[in-house]
C-alpha cells in the first residue's frame, strides 16, 4: 500500500511515494520543461517499473499544475502548494515555525504556530527572487546551476547587485562583470540580492521564529542558505526531502483523506500511460471574454477542461465523467 | 409650438455615454437616477470583459494602474456610440481627504487615449459639497439644453436614491467572515478581480467591506495615528479594517490591490503594522489573466482559516 504525491510546478515536477508508515520509498524530481503532462507521465513510467496500479491506495496533487495532473492521473486530493509544504514540514518536524520556500517561479514564507499556518505570503506578479532568476543568471555566466552554491561559498567579497528586478540585476551583473569582478563574487552577490529581495517582499513585519526550514528547489543552493543564516542570525535547516516537500505533503493528505473516508482511490492506474494524452486549446467566441479554453484528451475522450471563466466547458467535462 | 417640439426632439436624440469603470461603482445609483429623471438617452458600457480590457490596455499610457486601463476600455467601447461622453473630473469625494490624483487628469488621459477631441463632458466635480454638485449639474444642463428646474428636481431624486442605496457588502451566515479591503473599483469589478467574492463564498467565507463600517468608527480608529490620512480610501480601509479586527470577530483580512497603487501601498503597510499577528492576505491584480495564482492564494487562505478553527 502506497500513497502518491505529485507536485507539478513551473520548473520541476516531483513525485513522492509513501508507504503506510509515511516513509518515503521513492522520490522523483524531473524538469517540467513546459509540458507538465509529459513530465507527470515520465514520472509514472519510472514508478510503473517497480509498482503495480493496485498498490497505490491514494493520490494527491499540488503545485500550479495540480488540476491538470489530477485530470491525467485521477487524484483523491487536490491541494494548493502552501498547505502541502506546511503539512510536509510539520510532519518532518512538529517544532517548525517558519518555512522559507523558493521554487521556480514563486517564493513564499509560511509561519506556523503549533503546526498550524498562522500567516503566509507569496511573491506577487514578479519572479525576480526565484529559481528561474538564478537559472537564467547561471546560464549567462556559463555555470551549471548545481555549482552555483558551492561557488558562492568560495567568495570572500560579494559584489553588490540590484535585486529588485531581474532585468536590473542582469544589467548590474554585466556591468560588474566587465569591470573584472570574480565570478564567485558575482554569484555570491546574486545570492545576497535574492535574499534581500525575498525579505523585503515577503517577510516585512513577520516574526521568523525557530525552527526555520528552507525548502524548494533553490534550497540546493548552499550559498543562499548561508546568506539566510547570516541575515537571520539563526540556524536554517534544509530538510532531507527539501526538493519534493510539496509532493510529500500531498501524499500525506491523500493518506489522511483515504483513511478518513475509507473509499477507493480515484487513481486511474499506470495503464493511462498506454493512452495518448493530448491537449487542445481554442478561443471561445461566445462572449466578449474570449477565454482560451484548454481541453485534455486521453486517446479521444475528454478527461479535463480548464480556463473557461463561465465554467460551461468544465461542466460538460464533469458530465462526461458521470456518464 | 413646432419649434419647441423640434427643440425637444433634438435634445432627446442626444446620447450620453457613461463608462462603467472607476468610481462609477460608487456613484452608480446617483448617475443612473439623474439621467433617468431627465429622460436623457444614455448608453452604458457593459460589465468589464476581455475585449474592454484589451481596448483599454492598447489606448492607455503603459504605466497606469489596471482600473485606469479598464476605464479607458469602457470609454473606448462607447466612443463611437454616443454624442457626449461623461467623464467627470472628480476632485474630491469627501471634505477632509483626497482621492488619487489620476482622477483629475482622467478626462485628458482618456481623450488622448481614445483620440476624441470633442463631445466629452469634463467639468471638475467636487462631490464633498452639494453646492458644487449642483453647479456641476447646471453646467451639464446648459450643454444639453435642459431647464434648470428640471435639473434640480432630478438632482434631488438622485441624491435621495443614492442615500437609500445600501453600499458595500456585509454577508451573513457563512462559516467565516473576513474584511475585504480595497478600492471599490477593484472590489466590485468581477472581471478584474477574477470573481473573487464568488470564490470566497464557495469556500464558506463571507465578506464585509469598508462601506459597512460607520464614519464615526473609522474616525475613532484613525485618531491615534501620528498623521491624519491624506487619502480617502486609506482612511476608509484602514479605519474599517482596524475596527473590525478589534471588536467584530472577523477571521481575517483580504486586501485586493491593483499593481502599482500608491495609496494601497500605504494602507496595506499601515494596517499590517497596526493589527499585529492576524491572517492577512494581499492579492495583487494586474493585466495577467492566469487565475491559478489567485486561486492558490485564496485556497491556502481558506485552508488556514479552516485549520485554525479546528485547533
Amino acid at each position: 500500500m502506497y500513497y502518491m504525491g505529485i507536485d507539478v510546478g513551473s520548473v520541476s515536477t516531483n513525485i513522492v511515494l509513501l508507504d503506510k508508515g509515511l516513509e518515503v520509498v521513492q522520490e522523483i524530481y524531473l524538469k517540467s520543461q513546459g509540458s507538465p503532462i509529459n513530465s507527470v507521465c515520465e514520472g509514472l513510467k519510472i514508478l510503473k517499473k517497480k509498482y503495480n496500479s493496485l498498490q497505490i491506495s491514494g493520490v494527491g496533487t499540488t503545485g500550479s499544475g495540480r488540476t491538470i495532473a489530477a485530470a491525467v492521473t485521477g487524484a483523491d486530493v487536490i491541494k494548493n502548494e502552501i498547505t502541502t509544504h506546511s503539512i510536509a514540514a510539520s510532519y518532518i518536524d512538529p517544532d517548525v515555525q517558519t518555512i522559507l520556500e523558493i521554487g521556480g517561479q514563486d517564493s513564499k514564507v509560511i509561519l506556523l504556530r503549533n503546526g498550524i499556518i498562522s500567516d503566509f505570503a507569496m511573491n506577487t506578479v514578479c519572479a525576480a527572487g526565484t529559481g528561474s532568476f538564478l537559472d537564467r543568471q547561471a546560464e549567462r555566466l556559463g555555470i551549471e546551476i548545481d555549482e552555483l552554491g558551492s561557488l558562492a561559498l568560495k567568495s570572500k567579497a560579494p559584489v553588490r547587485i540590484a535585486g529588485r528586478c531581474a532585468v536590473f540585476a542582469e544589467t548590474d551583473i554585466i556591468h560588474k562583470q566587465q569591470l573584472g569582478y570574480e565570478k564567485e563574487d558575482l554569484i555570491a552577490g546574486l545570492c545576497h540580492a535574492l535574499v534581500r529581495n525575498y525579505f523585503s517582499n515577503l517577510c516585512k513585519g513577520k516574526e521568523l521564529k525557530d525552527k526555520i526550514f528552507f525548502q524548494g528547489g533553490v534550497a540546493a543552493n548552499l550559498g543562499i542558505k548561508r546568506v539566510f543564516e547570516d541575515v537571520l542570525g539563526k540556524e536554517v535547516i534544509i530538510p532531507k526531502h527539501f526538493k519534493v516537500m510539496g509532493a510529500l505533503g500531498a501524499a500525506i493528505l491523500a493518506k489522511e483523506a483515504m483513511e478518513k473516508e475509507e473509499s477507493k482511490t480515484l487513481f486511474k492506474g499506470f495503464n493511462i500511460l498506454d493512452n495518448k494524452i493530448t491537449t487542445k486549446s481554442f478561443e471561445c467566441e461566445d462572449c466578449p471574454n474570449h477565454c482560451e479554453v484548454i481541453k485534455i484528451f486521453s486517446n479521444h475522450s475528454m478527461i479535463g477542461c480548464f480556463s473557461d471563466r463561465c465554467g460551461k466547458y468544465q461542466a460538460s467535462a464533469s458530465d462526461l465523467k458521470i456518464n | 409650438m413646432n419649434l419647441i417640439l423640434l427643440k425637444l426632439k433634438e435634445v432627446f436624440s442626444i446620447k450620453v455615454g457613461i463608462p462603467g469603470g472607476l468610481l462609477y461603482y460608487r456613484y452608480e445609483t446617483f448617475i443612473n437616477t439623474f439621467l433617468e429623471e431627465l429622460e436623457i438617452e444614455s448608453i452604458f458600457s457593459t460589465e468589464t470583459n476581455k475585449e474592454i480590457l484589451d481596448m483599454g490596455v492598447s489606448c492607455c499610457v503603459n504605466d497606469a494602474c489596471l482600473p485606469m486601463k479598464i476605464f479607458h476600455g469602457h470609454a473606448a467601447a462607447l466612443n463611437e456610440k454616443c454624442d457626449y461622453l461623461l467623464i467627470p473630473r472628480i476632485m474630491k469625494c469627501e471634505n477632509s481627504e483626497s482621492i488619487c490624483p489620476k482622477f483629475c487628469g482622467l478626462p485628458e488621459m482618456v481623450m488622448s487615449g481614445i483620440k476624441r477631441k470633442e463631445g466629452v463632458i469634463t467639468y471638475p466635480l467636487y462631490l464633498n459639497r452639494n453646492k458644487e454638485i449642483k453647479h456641476y449639474l447646471r453646467k451639464i444642463g446648459k450643454d444639453l439644453e435642459i431647464q434648470e428646474n428640471k435639473i434640480m428636481a432630478a438632482y434631488k431624486k438622485a441624491v435621495n436614491n443614492h442615500k437609500l442605496q445600501i453600499q458595500g457588502i456585509k454577508d451573513q451566515g457563512y462559516r467565516f467572515t473576513i474584511f475585504l479591503g480595497g478600492h471599490p473599483y477593484n472590489l466590485y469589478d468581477r472581471f478584474a478581480n477574477m470573481n473573487l467574492i464568488h470564490k470566497l463564498h464557495s469556500y464558506g467565507i463571507g465578506v464585509i467591506t469598508e462601506e459597512r463600517v460607520s464614519d464615526n468608527e473609522k474616525e475613532a480608529e484613525i485618531k491615534p495615528l501620528m498623521k491624519k490620512p491624506y487619502w480617502l480610501f486609506y482612511k476608509n480601509n484602514y479605519g474599517a479594517g482596524k475596527y473590525l479586527v478589534k471588536d467584530q470577530g472577523i477571521d481575517g483580512i483580504i486586501y485586493i490591490s491593483s499593481f502599482s497603487c500608491g495609496i494601497d501601498s500605504i494602507t496595506i503597510e499601515m494596517l499590517k503594522n497596526d493589527i499585529g499577528e492576524f491572517p492577512f492576505l494581499i492579492l495583487k491584480i494586474d493585466e495577467h489573466s492566469g487565475e491559478a495564482g489567485i486561486d492558490t492564494r485564496i485556497e491556502a487562505f481558506a485552508d488556514m482559516l479552516e485549520r485554525r478553527k479546528l485547533h
